[in-house]
């Protein structure tokens, strides 16, 4: 073996994919050999790095010089410059919006500066289809430490002890759950984990299972063992190809290895672990019905008790964790509960995986100790709000969450301070709104998605959040009245108590927080016919403020209709007639001076002027 | 020709000459002397074809014939009598037997009968899956090979009915008949877990699919706006395909690619940060 | 392959520490070889491959070796500059097969600066 005195790490994450990243390497590698550099360079494709918008993304070891945007047109460039003279090329490293000089060190980019990285202490630094790499970093240590030195009460003593609770929406401590499965009697149970990851605008888990595979197998083995489970599932959405594919590698080298299957690491340990497709249903993500689908079945929710810890797939004791809480199990079992313990607050411990998404500059994946403000992780993490915009709200929880406004941005993200809000956790999804959002839309948009994913079983799912939509949709296009808002509200809160299961149960909160935060909002469609945001198209009209605009000529360029007329360096006018309210100009203009105004705003100056 | 035969009778010397007269044939042959034993073989086995006598002790042939018609329809039956009663016969083909062999039969009329009865039932199973858009028989070997592995597999539909998605592209209701058959499960569930989920399909994709995220993030970054100038543009609204099939639309709740937004998929290239007006140059690409 | 052991495991961990003890951070020294085209020319290729030679014999991880451009001492070429961690960089020039073997052994390795071959103590850093 040459000596290596330098490794490649390009992403190969989802997002870096579909940005390139797979050409870039075939060109960094063929590049390096032109230059004979094959020898003492290593090129690792990784998992998601997680700062996706930026891909596909490059860190070079040992100097952790981080580069962004690496097409396979610039490799001879970077491999010229940075490998054969040693010069880092600050052209691809990251800039700080609104300042010009460049970043070169990762962990000195604001967005990785504040992470502490726990679940995903694995992503980037290894090369997820070598087990190898991550038997390096000290895997599968914790699982031979279980099975050798620990018995099962011991197991559920540390994971008690830690506090970690479920990462998949509810924050069930993980810990109890194992206890009242170990408690249960039977000699086959089963040990499932939650890879489906069905929250619009949620891609942790995809990002641990593309990036560290092994890592959840390892939390499965522990988990295994504490609860006396010999065999176990991995539900894994289909929408995600390369998280099934890394996985089964994943499956295959443990079982050759020796760390699934019988006897595992000689210990006398059994433990079958299989991967098992989803077939994209939300509902799915719910316990009981995502065992209905392993069974092969419609996956429909069944009323607990009994509980899966002792009834649960074909009516064995079963223990369903999600990817994230599998993640985080091998280092608390190497490094005791009170390392865990030793970020978060009391009682919500250790790191949570955030998925920062929307109208903020970075956007990403994050890892940060639970109890941080909302402020830190959107102004200092993100960025902030991208020019010349303002922010409104922060969704977090997907469709069973809520909207937090910028009065609340100081809140702490701890599972009780973020459920005060209305909002929960949930499974990490973080999407940022600004100004150019409509909240009744984004209401309208969240009981789309439930009324289309609701599995139908009980009424006041099936039924209630469809006239609740049908009530949105009336209020987005400006057939709302007065009483919609208290009927929406009181019909919010018979579905959430009479709901079968988390999906239904949760569906109401996006609209109740819009209400409660930006029921002026809502007033404003009912009462003016004016959706300021500009979002719903039959309340808005766009026009031009002639004080504002420049006469740059942008909008009368980008407007598919010709509906913009105007000298150069004149105020420009939206003939109204030809207007199909697109939005291109509002967003197009860099003076602001495109504005919206009510639906009938001109009807109402003809009006004035006949009176 | 080759086939699984199980035959069944009472009388030991019939069980043996057929063996000595199918087996260099090349069917493969088992016996069973009472219905409780065939019942027993048929249920861990898969039997192309099964000849069985009718009238035995315990047990009848009528009774073995409609435990196999509830069982495995898929199983082509053929009847031997000593006693060709003209009742009996009626019954055993009311409840669809293929063909019968009157007692004394010669090893000519056995083979003859055997063979035609195992064509049968192997061609049965290809003509079905010809279906209205497609001739899907080429890929018959490949779908009943999923269904034949996955037979006793709990919980396999789910995984049956990926895998032959993934060949033919869609699961017209041809092909599911097809599989509650060969699943021994009843065709309204396979119907029902078809319609539950999302990702599967009976309506058949264009030679591109185009996926568009409705994620949240997409959302807000107005991935509806790209959806409808792809409806415009292509003149199809979602889960339908243009009528030179080249293009087929479906939207998704989140590829998990926030990243990116908005995103749109076709086939396996993902795209991201789509720009609605640049949608029709990028729909070009695969014209 | 065989079914591991635990210590089959633990063996498997520090092989493989080896090749990717680069990406944890923390390092002893750090050495660069300055690759413009002027050292190129002088051969400064080949003082990587005896440096990277070295380190691999004396298989130690705490070490990094980067490469840079033009010193700006185009004459001296070959050159290196030896940073140990807590101490002003050293850099030497003229350097042949030989000479790095001995700067590593005698400098990198036992921390006496080997004055004979050393141009300057001190000077700018890069990253």
């Amino acid at each position: 073996m040459d000596k290596i005195r330098s490794n490649i790490m390009l992403c190969g994450g989802t997002g870096c994919i579909a940005s390139g990243s797979l050409k870039a390497r075939d060109a960094l590698v063929e590049e390096l050999k032109k230059h004979d550099l094959a020898d003492e360079i290593t090129v690792t494709l990784t998992g998601c790095n997680g700062f996706c918008a930026q891909g596909p993304i490059m860190i070079v070891y040992p100097e952790d010089i981080f580069y962004e945007k690496i097409t396979s047109d610039n490799i001879p460039l970077l491999v010229e410059e940075h490998f054969v003279k040693g010069r880092p090329v600050e052209k691809f490293m990251y800039k700080e919006p609104e300042k010009k000089s460049a970043v070169p060190i990762m962990n000195e980019i604001p967005f990785f500066k504040h992470q502490v990285l726990r679940a995903l202490r694995n992503k980037g630094l290894i090369d997820p289809e070598k087990i190898e790499e991550y038997i390096a970093r000290d895997g599968y240590m914790a699982a031979a430490k279980a099975l050798t030195e620990m018995t099962p009460g011991d197991i559920v003593e540390v994971m008690k002890d830690s506090g970690l609770r479920g990462r998949g929406g509810a924050g069930f401590p993980t810990g109890l759950k194992w206890e009242f499965c170990a408690r249960s009697q039977g000699n086959l149970k089963y040990i499932l984990c939650n890879g489906d990851e069905g929250d619009p605008g949620a891609f942790m888990d995809r990002s641990v299972m593309e990036a560290d595979p092994h890592v959840v197998l390892e939390g499965m083995i522990i988990a295994a063992k504490a609860i006396g489970a010999s065999r176990g599932y991995i539900y894994v959405r289909a929408e995600y190809p390369l998280a099934v594919e890394r996985l089964q590698k994943a499956i295959d080298q443990a079982n050759e290895y020796g760390l699934l299957g019988e006897n595992i690491l000689g210990t006398g340990f059994n433990l079958d672990i299989e991967l098992y497709l989803g077939a994209g249903a939300f509902v799915c993500g719910e316990e009981t019905a995502l065992m209905r689908s392993i069974e092969g079945k419609r996956g429909m929710p069944i009323p607990r008790p009994p509980f899966p810890a002792q009834k649960g797939l074909w009516e064995k004791p079963t223990v369903l964790n999600n990817v994230e809480t599998y993640a985080n199990i091998p280092q608390i079992i190497l490094n005791g509960a009170d390392w865990f313990k030793s970020l978060g607050t009391e009682k919500s411990t250790g790191t949570k995986v955030f998925a920062l998404t929307g109208a903020v500059n970075n956007i990403g994946l994050i890892e940060v100790p639970m109890g941080i403000p909302l402020r830190t992780i959107i102004f200092d993490i993100g960025g902030g709000i991208k020019k010349g915009r303002i922010f409104k709200a922060v969704q977090l929880g997907g469709p069973s969450g809520g909207c937090i406004p910028e009065d609340h941005l100081e809140t702490p993200v701890t599972y009780e301070d973020i459920m005060n809000t209305g909002a929960i956790v949930g499974s990490g999804g973080m999407v940022v709104m600004d100004d150019s959002n409509c909240m009744v839309n984004v209401a309208r948009f969240f009981l789309d998605f439930t009324t289309d994913e609701s599995c139908g079983k009980c009424s006041p799912c099936r039924i209630g959040t469809k006239v609740m939509k049908d009530k949105l949709v009336d209020i987005t296009e400006g057939r709302g009245k007065e009483e919609d808002i208290e009927l929406l509200e009181d019909l919010a809160h018979d579905i959430i108590s009479t709901s079968l299961c988390g999906l239904g149960q949760t569906a109401p909160n996006p609209v109740l927080t819009t209400i409660k935060y930006f029921r002026q909002e809502y007033e404003e469609h009912i009462r003016q016919g004016w959706c300021k945001a500009g979002v719903c198209t039959k309340l808005s009209t766009f026009y031009i403020d002639e004080e504002a605009c420049k006469g740059c000529t942008l909008c009368a360029r980008s407007c598919p209709q010709q509906a913009i007329t105007g000298e150069k360096k004149k105020p420009h006018h939206i003939n109204q007639e030809l207007c199909i309210k697109c939005r291109t100009c509002y967003e197009k203009c860099k003076f602001g001076a495109v504005k919206v105004g009510p639906v009938n705003m001109f009807e109402k100056k003809d009006k004035e002027v006949k009176v | 020709m080759s086939g699984n035969v199980l035959v069944v009778d009472d009388e030991p010397v019939v069980l043996k000459s057929c063996d000595r007269i199918l087996t260099p044939e090349g069917f493969t042959v088992k016996g069973a002397s009472s219905v409780k034993e065939a019942m027993g073989l048929l249920q861990n086995g898969d039997f192309d074809i099964v000849i069985t006598d009718l009238k035995m002790p315990e047990m009848g042939g009528i009774d073995l014939i409609r435990w196999i018609k509830e069982q495995n329809p898929a199983t082509g039956i053929v009847v031997i009598t000593g006693y060709p009663s003209q009742e009996t016969i009626k019954d055993a083909l009311h409840l669809g037997i293929i063909d019968y062999l009157p007692k004394p039969f010669s090893p000519a009329l056995l083979i003859d009968v055997a063979s035609k009865a195992v064509s049968f039932v192997k061609s049965k199973g290809v003509e079905e899956i010809k279906t209205e858009e497609h001739d899907v028989s080429e890929k018959a070997n490949e779908i009943k090979n999923v269904i034949d592995t996955n037979r006793n597999r709990p919980g396999g539909l789910i995984p049956v009915l990926q895998q032959i998605q993934e060949i033919l592209g869609y699961l017209p209701p041809a092909v599911l008949r097809l599989i509650a058959r060969g699943l021994n499960i009843p065709v309204s569930e396979v119907h029902g877990v078809v319609s539950f989920y999302s990702f599967f399909t009976m309506k058949p994709k264009g030679k591109h699919n185009i996926r568009v995220c409705l994620g949240t993030a997409c959302y807000v970054k107005r991935s509806s706006e790209i959806l409808a100038k792809l409806k415009d543009l292509l003149g199809i609204e979602e889960q339908e395909i243009t009528e030179d099939k080249k293009f087929s639309l479906e939207t998704v709740r989140c590829l998990g690619a926030c990243g990116l937004a908005p995103v749109v998929v076709v086939d396996h290239d993902i795209h991201g940060a789509v720009d609605p007006v640049k949608v029709s140059e990028m729909i070009r690409e695969y014209d | 392959m065989a079914k591991l052991t635990i210590d089959d495991l633990k063996k498997i961990k520090e092989e493989y520490k080896e090749k990717t003890h680069l990406r944890e951070g923390g390092y002893r020294v750090k050495i660069t070889v300055h690759m413009g085209t002027c050292g190129l020319a002088a051969g400064s290729r080949e003082i990587m491959d005896s440096l990277l030679d070295e380190i691999q014999k004396a298989n130690v991880t705490d070490i990094i070796v980067t490469t840079s451009g033009c010193a700006g001492l185009c004459s001296r070429e070959p050159m290196v500059t030896i940073e140990m961690m807590g101490e002003p960089p050293v850099k030497y020039g003229d350097l042949t097969d030989e000479k790095i073997r001995k700067i590593f052994r005698e400098h990198v390795l036992e921390g006496k600066i080997v004055e004979e071959y050393a141009i300057v103590r001190g000077c700018e850093t890069s990253y």
